[in-house]
């Protein structure tokens, strides 16, 4: 079959032209076709770069007004105290230390658990220079691992900036050192009172270094940044909203309760054991993270949701933290004996917070836009 | 008038096609493994969620899962530099598709594209012209081959375009914006732009010029007159879509790539005369297939193309909305339709004793894998039978498997999502409907 010169020949599917036809095209379309090419590459480029040093005004919602509040009014006054009521503590402990008597160990118990309930101010904070650090899991791993920590105070060595060695050290460790069964005798060991110094240099340090970095550079870095993918501000803030209901429902009440192992509990998994304020800490770790929510007294995620015409979630969310707190508050300390004796409970606070849980992780995370990972992957 | 398929043509757009491909796959492998990627999706799991049907293939541990992507590597430069190149790009397909199979927690719509368009490559001469092959004369340099050994790149794109476009014309993306309403608030940090994001005029003007764009782009670049705007709109769509959505990673330069190949044997020659060592040659020997090899090829690319067609439709075979239950989702071009968000609680009961244990995902599940699983009700099946399994060897007898699990769909509320009273350990895979998945509920906030 014969086809005119020129002519596209076959379905357009198929239209390649043939030998005869080249330089028929018109010269320029290339040449036009690579510099729009090049134009909006460097367009993009620019767009790219441009996005960070130089924060637009947001018109809908103030995202750097919300992120600058939980800077200036949450994260760096919760890291603040908490340096101060660990230096208390220090000063506490030392006295302990020195005099191992009941009135002392009251005292410094009395600074523990001031210094354990500001740790749940700033848990939900677990990103950027506390997440170098891990600070977390230095400071709040439980159980402790009291075997390997006897083991350690033995042989006198042991390296607290190995991972793995979290459960041997932090918050938990001293709850057991200081306040476990027989402490006061056996703090008379040279021992053992350098391993509870070790192990508080280790948390004050961690604490000192997360809040000048806060202070130094995160900061202008955190409040800059009002993107809302993996990694920013705001995908954070919504993580860690999802993780510490995680750990609300696993370790800190559901795991010791026996959730996970057919009902058999775990009593002295739970969260301070040996001091036996696990409800108190659960209760602050909830009231914070409402805080953290709604931002306090200014601009929240609460504010971000009103914005994005989610009302009704916001006012739902709302609700059930203040139903889970309710049930919450209603657990006696210590937590590891409501486990059997008040076990309904228990269970009633523990339904309430898988509510909240789902809230957040789901429809907070969902209306947000945020996704719910702590990987990195394409999407599509 | 007839089509003639066989019609030589140049094959300058088979050789642009090689190259861009090649490059640009190995810069992929390249970015995954750089991004530690190989690990964390191939060798830290413990459990994986092969296709339905595929269970036999497993990943290769850590060394097992580098050598293969190294040797992924190096096909996609074979292929690049035209060297081996059916060699190459058959092994280029065969593990490309084994890696992909591995996990559908990291089934793309781009990396199944990619499948496709080596499986395509693996039949046409596209090392005859610009390539080692041709230097070292390991094949006979040809400049011209039948019609449709370019024609079939072509028809998979305007497919991938046209069925990506048709899955947008549904309600929430038309009507309701969704989920471009939720999507853009969150790029609201985008210079100049940024401040457009909360309008809803926006998310609507997003959403319809991007079911159009889909719907019809693969036409405007098939003509000649309209292709060079036409190929404007893919250039600015495309990147606006890296912008946007750095998530999808290398799609847009996949298809901005792939989009020349709607281009003329002329546009490609001058393209390609840029390049060092490119003898333009404006007519030549033409590359030829025996008959029976002709036939043979052809046959199956019709089939490919038959079921590339009835794939994306398979969906009407079940009932309740599509986005809900997922059944019929993949391998159909829906690309970022949903915004969807699920949270999964798994109960292991003994019947004997009553007890239950409830399953912490973390012990089995990578975070990416417990959110993929969360929304998608044939990974959800697929992890029950796992864990009843597990929770045998761990010496619970007769293992029931029950299930909590909330799903959010496009900015409605969270609903459960799978029946808590049905035991899915006992539930069989089936390319049936699963009775299980609880009706969607149509409720706006």
């Amino acid at each position: 079959m014969q086809h005119a010169p020129g002519k596209p020949t076959g379905s357009v599917l198929l239209n390649v032209y043939k030998p005869d036809n080249f330089y028929r095209m018109r010269k320029n379309t290339l040449f036009v076709m690579l510099a729009t090419g090049a134009i909006s590459i460097i367009f993009y480029a620019c767009s790219k770069g441009g996005g960070s040093s130089d924060p637009q005004p947001e018109t809908g919602f103030d995202k750097t007004a919300m992120l600058t509040n939980y800077a200036d009014n949450l994260v760096i006054p919760g890291y603040t105290t908490l340096q101060t009521q660990l230096q208390t503590l220090d000063a506490a402990v030392t006295t302990f230390l020195t005099t191992p008597t009941d009135a002392n160990q009251q005292q410094a118990q009395s600074a523990f658990k001031n210094a354990y309930l500001q740790f749940e101010r700033v848990s939900v904070h677990q990103y950027g220079p506390a997440e170098t650090y891990l600070l977390g899991n230095f400071v709040n791993t439980f159980p402790a691992d009291t075997v390997k920590i006897n083991t350690n105070i033995q042989s006198g060595t042991y390296n607290f900036a190995s991972t793995g060695t979290v459960a041997q050290q932090g918050l938990p460790a001293l709850d057991y050192l200081l306040f476990g069964p027989g402490a006061v005798q056996q703090l008379s060991s040279a021992g053992r009172k350098k391993y509870v110094q070790d192990v508080l240099a280790q948390v004050k340090s961690l604490v000192d270094k997360t809040l000048a970095d806060w202070k130094s550079t995160y900061r202008s870095q955190f409040i800059g940044n009002t993107r809302s993918d993996v990694g920013s501000p705001i995908g954070y803030l919504v993580n860690q909203f999802a993780y510490e209901m995680d750990q609300l429902k696993g370790p800190r009440i559901g795991w010791p309760f026996g959730k996970q192992s057919g009902g058999i509990v775990f009593a002295d998994k739970c969260e301070a054991y040996y001091s036996g304020f696990s409800a108190a800490l659960a209760v602050e770790n909830l009231t914070n993270l409402r805080n953290t929510y709604t931002g306090g007294d200014n601009k929240g995620i609460d504010d971000y949701l009103i914005s994005l015409k989610k009302d009704q979630l916001n006012t739902d969310v709302l609700k059930q933290f203040d139903v889970t707190l309710t049930k919450l508050k209603a657990i006696p300390d210590p937590m590891s004996a409501a486990f059997t004796g008040n076990a309904d409970l228990v269970d009633a606070a523990y339904k309430e917070v898988q509510l909240l849980l789902t809230l957040l992780k789901t429809d907070v995370a969902s209306a947000t836009g945020v996704r719910i990972t702590y990987q990195d992957s394409d999407g599509d | 008038m007839g089509i003639n398929i066989q019609r030589p043509v140049h094959i300058a757009p088979l050789v642009t096609y090689r190259i861009t491909f090649g490059a640009m796959m190995l810069l992929s492998i390249i970015r995954f493994w750089l991004n530690g990627w190989i690990t964390s999706l191939y060798v830290t799991p413990v459990f994986y969620f092969p296709l339905q049907g595929m269970d036999w293939i497993r990943p290769l541990g850590a060394t097992g899962m580098h050598i293969l992507f190294a040797v992924m590597a190096i096909a996609a430069l074979l292929i690049m530099l035209g060297l081996f190149y059916r060699v190459a790009v058959v092994i280029f397909f065969f593990t490309f598709t084994y890696v992909e199979l591995i996990d559908i927690t990291n089934y793309l719509n781009h990396y199944y594209f990619i499948s496709i368009i080596s499986f395509l490559l693996i039949w046409v001469p596209a090392n005859a012209c610009y390539s080692l092959d041709v230097r070292l004369r390991l094949t006979a340099e040809k400049t011209m081959a039948p019609a449709w050994t370019i024609g079939i790149f072509r028809l998979q794109m305007v497919m991938v375009y046209f069925f990506a476009g048709l899955a947008k014309l549904g309600h929430d993306w038309l009507f309701e914006a969704m989920p471009m309403k939720i999507w853009l608030p969150a790029k609201s940090h985008l210079p100049v732009i940024g401040t457009l994001m909360y309008k809803e005029w926006v998310a609507y003007f997003f959403s319809w010029f991007g079911a159009c764009y889909d719907l019809f782009i693969a036409f405007f670049l098939l003509f000649r007159k309209t292709r060079p705007v036409a190929y404007l709109f893919v250039l600015a769509f495309h990147l606006a879509t890296a912008v946007f959505f750095p998530g999808i990673g290398m799609f847009p330069y996949v298809m901005i790539a792939g989009s020349l190949i709607f281009f003329s044997s002329d546009f490609h020659l001058r393209l390609l005369s840029y390049l060092p060592f490119f003898k333009k040659k404006q007519t030549g020997k033409a590359y030829t297939y025996l008959p029976y090899a002709n036939k043979l090829i052809l046959a199956l690319l019709c089939i490919h193309f038959i079921f590339q067609l009835l794939l994306p439709f398979r969906y009407l075979l079940y009932p309740d909305k599509l986005f809900w239950t997922e059944e019929g989702f993949r391998f159909s071009w829906r690309v970022m339709l949903m915004e969807k968000s699920g949270n999964t609680f798994f109960y292991v009961k003994e019947p004997a004793t009553g007890k239950t244990f409830e399953v912490n995902n973390r012990e089995f599940l990578t975070p990416l894998q417990d959110k993929m699983m969360s929304t998608q009700p044939d990974m959800i099946l697929q992890y029950a039978h796992y864990l009843a399994k597990v929770f045998a060897i761990r010496g619970v007898q007769q293992p029931e498997v029950y299930v909590e699990s909330y799903v959010a769909l496009n900015g409605r509320r969270s609903a459960l999502y799978i029946d808590p009273a049905v035991n899915l350990a006992a539930q069989p895979y089936s390319w049936r409907h699963y009775q299980w998945i609880l009706p969607y509920k149509e409720k706006h906030e």
